[in-house]
């Protein structure tokens, strides 16, 4: 099992990388100016009521002590206050962290369907017409921006045929399979078009390898050299692919919430960056920054799954 | 895995992915639920902590006032108070309470009322106690009758106890709960009562059963929903997720016109301006000033800009507010003038910084004009695109040359309105312009402590005459609030102070 043996390794080299990150982040935030203290009590405030709430928050201690205080209260689990929603921020975290994981993992699912089929699809027709179409689609698809994509979507299914709800996000799961098909589509239209070229390129690689080659001269059918073996032997590209287009994703899933008003994660962390929200921005970046390394983490694991030869 | 249950496994998930197109979940019929989306997220639901639109506009729908303002807002009639007699010196205002209850079916006493305005008054954290500087104290005399004393004469305060921090909140579940939870879950006492808060998505509010006006609101509960993308909220109008679109882009209110929305626009009582900072060169050179002011074509701005459904401005007066001086002419654009003005000044470098809160469209279009226009003066303005929250920052801080700005007034009476923007005595500097004219500010206090009617009239006349001359500000246009409705709603109008009038007659047919 010394296969596995970086699971113990990982969570240590983790805590550097989490103190780097929030370090920065702490800084960044606090020296851009802006006082979310005046965003929150707005114009007509005075100064006294700025003062007031500056104190109450510890606003006006110097930025290390601050961040002392942050990351003494963090090991407790305790992220602060939102200053603008005057709510615990692990509220504010915790309200907002289900609809962009459901969102992201139900794109991805929709793109893996799309991405195997097509792929499938194109390289066992290498070069004949629907091997031509898929590469067309994928080359075309490529660089069209996900907001135009939603928007169209919404024009389409939910304003002329209507089909869908233009938003909508529910408590119950099932639901949600109906309300979040048009933005996980809007993510699979935009990630399937990458997968898919890398994938086929993978595979008919290895439709050319020389154990491919060696099975047909043994007689076995072409269908069964490659789910037997050229499928598992092509994947590890664009597994690895997937953890960077994951990772993109956590980050980048804000224009589709706003175009579906999907009260999300990305949707919060650009309002917190606009209205200084301290500690909202600080846990937010914590929590993305977590995620990422957690899809790292798991596609390491795939790859040692797919790949005995692998060691980490 | 054979290629047959690999093929199978695909067409599966594929299949499964797609399943949901052919599933359709009902929506819940029958109640009457208006559904209203807002481009600005709630923030607190205190009426004393209030500030933002979307948490001015909840609050009418919220909490019930001493007046209510008709719709609009040209007179304030009953509201909590039946009746009320203001003593002869003008200082001691008497409220005389009906029989009402709070949503928790607690009644709402005169403790209940003199909390709240001692609260809104002189509580540290208060967002806006300004307009509320001559009350000195809010005591209850009985059960029923509370006496409001001032510590000056004061015309305006009659219309001032209907604006959104007024609203009456219940002593004893303010002090059980605290402020903070409170503003989380508050216990109304308006046409709605509180149902749920989801921030950054929705506020869920319910039909009142305890609400003081027999019979009313039509309405069996309100969704309050924060949908920042405008595109969004017109398709979610459309396609029939939401009854109210408040904020349209102007570019698409004709698309929902003859799509069968109501959309006209709506009577407002914002002021667009260029503010100037008065404190710093060059706009501390009134010649200077005067070049600038002549040197813009407010028409080209206005229909450019609001596309024919604003006006431009004569002044920094809103047509909207009393006393407005219709006569007073819009200064019209005279390159000739404006470089004879510029020689006068004396100002050997004729260029200034031109902020604009990034990603504010109107406002981009407005400075791009602005340059232009000034450039043929001969004055060079640099257009700088800053994020909104450094922009406030920078005002307060007195840290700018001129920015692209607006306002608006919570009632008809200009006194609000001028403390706020004219008023160099004032917390915020005259909306952080540093204009400071010691016979402006002996005006402002003179038109509050007189009586309606032509005398008042005229000083605020003259305030507005000099702020024009001495360039203040330099007011661009007026123009409309823009929102789309439903041909299902009935009766719901957005008033010139951010409330929708008479709420509780709304209906949805």
């Amino acid at each position: 099992m010394d296969r596995f043996a970086f699971l113990l390794k990982r969570p240590v080299q983790l805590i550097p990388v989490i103190i780097g990150i929030s370090l920065i982040t702490f800084i960044l935030i606090q020296m851009t100016p802006g006082d979310p203290v005046r965003i929150m009590l707005g114009p007509k405030a005075s100064q006294d009521a700025v003062d007031f709430i500056r104190a109450r928050y510890g606003l006006d201690q110097p930025i290390l002590v601050q961040y002392f205080y942050f990351v003494l209260n963090a090991l407790r689990g305790d992220f602060g206050q939102s200053i603008i929603y005057r709510s615990p921020v692990g509220r504010v975290i915790l309200d907002r962290i289900e609809p962009t994981l459901y969102l992201i993992l139900y794109g991805l699912a929709l793109s893996v369907a799309f991405t195997l089929a097509l792929a499938t699809a194109a390289a066992r027709s290498r070069g004949r017409w629907l091997d031509q179409v898929v590469r067309l689609v994928c080359v075309g698809s490529v660089g069209i921006p996900s907001y135009f994509v939603g928007l169209m979507l919404i024009l389409g299914f939910c304003l002329k045929f209507k089909l869908f709800p233009v938003s909508g996000y529910s408590p119950n799961f099932f639901d949600n399979l109906y309300h979040l098909f048009l933005p996980a589509l809007t993510i699979a239209i935009s990630v399937t078009p990458i997968l898919t070229r890398n994938l086929r390129a993978t595979f008919i690689q290895q439709m050319d390898a020389d154990y491919a080659t060696a099975g047909r001269s043994k007689g076995l059918s072409e269908g069964y050299i490659f789910s037997r073996h050229v499928f598992w032997n092509s994947l590890l590209p664009t597994v690895n692919l997937m953890g960077v287009v994951v990772s993109f994703l956590i980050g980048g899933t804000v224009v589709i919430e706003n175009v579906f008003n999907i009260p999300g994660m990305g949707q919060a962390l650009i309002r917190g960056v606009l209205t200084r929200d301290y500690f909202v921005v600080q846990a937010m970046t914590l929590v993305l920054a977590f995620g990422i390394v957690i899809t790292n983490f798991i596609v390491d694991v795939v790859t040692v799954l797919l790949d005995p030869r692998v060691k980490l | 895995m054979d290629r047959r249950s690999f093929l199978q496994t695909t067409a599966f998930a594929a299949g499964l992915a797609t399943l949901p197109g052919l599933a359709f979940s009902a929506r819940a019929a029958d109640a009457k639920i208006l559904r209203m989306g807002y481009g600005s997220d709630v923030l607190t639901l205190d009426p004393i902590k209030t500030v933002y639109g979307s948490d001015i506009m909840i609050q009418g729908l919220m909490f019930a006032r001493l007046l209510q303002a008709n719709a609009d807002r040209s007179e304030v009639g009953p509201g909590l108070a039946e009746k009320w007699d203001i003593s002869d010196d003008g200082l001691v205002y008497t409220f005389y309470l009906r029989d009402a209850k709070f949503a928790d079916g607690s009644p709402i006493t005169a403790e209940d009322v003199a909390f709240s305005y001692t609260r809104m008054r002189f509580q540290k954290d208060s967002a806006y106690a300004a307009p509320f500087q001559p009350l000195k104290e809010a005591k209850a005399k009985d059960a029923k009758t509370v006496v409001m004393t001032l510590d000056r004469k004061f015309t305006p305060f009659l219309t001032l106890t209907e604006i959104w921090n007024t609203g009456i909140v219940p002593k004893a579940a303010v002090e059980k709960m605290g402020d903070d939870a409170f503003a989380k879950a508050p216990v109304t006492s308006g046409p709605f009562k509180f149902v749920d808060w989801k921030p950054g998505d929705r506020v869920v509010l319910a039909k009142n059963e305890h609400y003081y006006r027999q019979g009313l609101p039509h309405l069996d509960g309100i969704e309050f929903r924060y949908v920042p993308d405008d595109n969004t909220r017109i398709s979610m109008l459309q396609a029939g997720e939401l009854d109210v679109n408040i904020g349209v882009p102007i570019a698409r209110l004709a698309e929902l016109k003859a799509a069968g929305f109501r959309a006209d626009p709506e009577t407002s009582s914002v002021t667009y301006e260029l503010l100037i900072n008065h404190s710093k060169a060059p706009f501390d050179n009134l010649k200077f000033r005067q070049a600038v002011s002549h040197g813009i074509d407010r028409k080209a701005i206005c229909d450019t800009v609001t596309l024919g459904t604003g006006t431009p401005a004569n002044s920094i007066f809103s047509p909207a507010l009393n006393y407005f001086d219709k006569s007073l002419p819009v200064i019209q654009r005279d390159v000739a003038k404006a470089k004879a003005l510029l020689a006068e000044s004396g100002v050997s470098d004729a260029s200034f910084e031109l902020m604009v809160a990034a990603g504010t469209s109107d406002d981009e279009k407005t400075a791009v004009l602005i340059q232009a226009q000034l450039a043929e003066v001969g004055i060079t303005a640099n257009v700088a695109k800053v994020d909104p929250t450094s922009v406030w920052t920078r005002l307060i801080d007195g840290d700018y040359q001129s920015q692209i700005n607006w306002w608006y007034n919570e009632t008809r009476d200009p006194d609000n309105a001028l403390r706020w923007c004219a008023w160099g005595a004032g917390d915020n500097k005259s909306y952080y312009t540093r204009y400071n004219n010691d016979e402006v500010n002996k005006l402002i206090e003179e038109g509050a402590g007189e009586v309606e009617g032509d005398k008042r009239g005229a000083i605020y006349a003259k305030i507005q005459q000099i702020t024009v001359d001495e360039v203040a500000q330099v007011a661009l246009y007026y123009p409309a609030w823009l929102n789309a409705y439903s041909p299902k709603v009935k009766d719901l109008i957005l008033n010139i102070g951010l409330q929708f009038s008479e709420i509780d007659q709304t209906d949805l047919v």
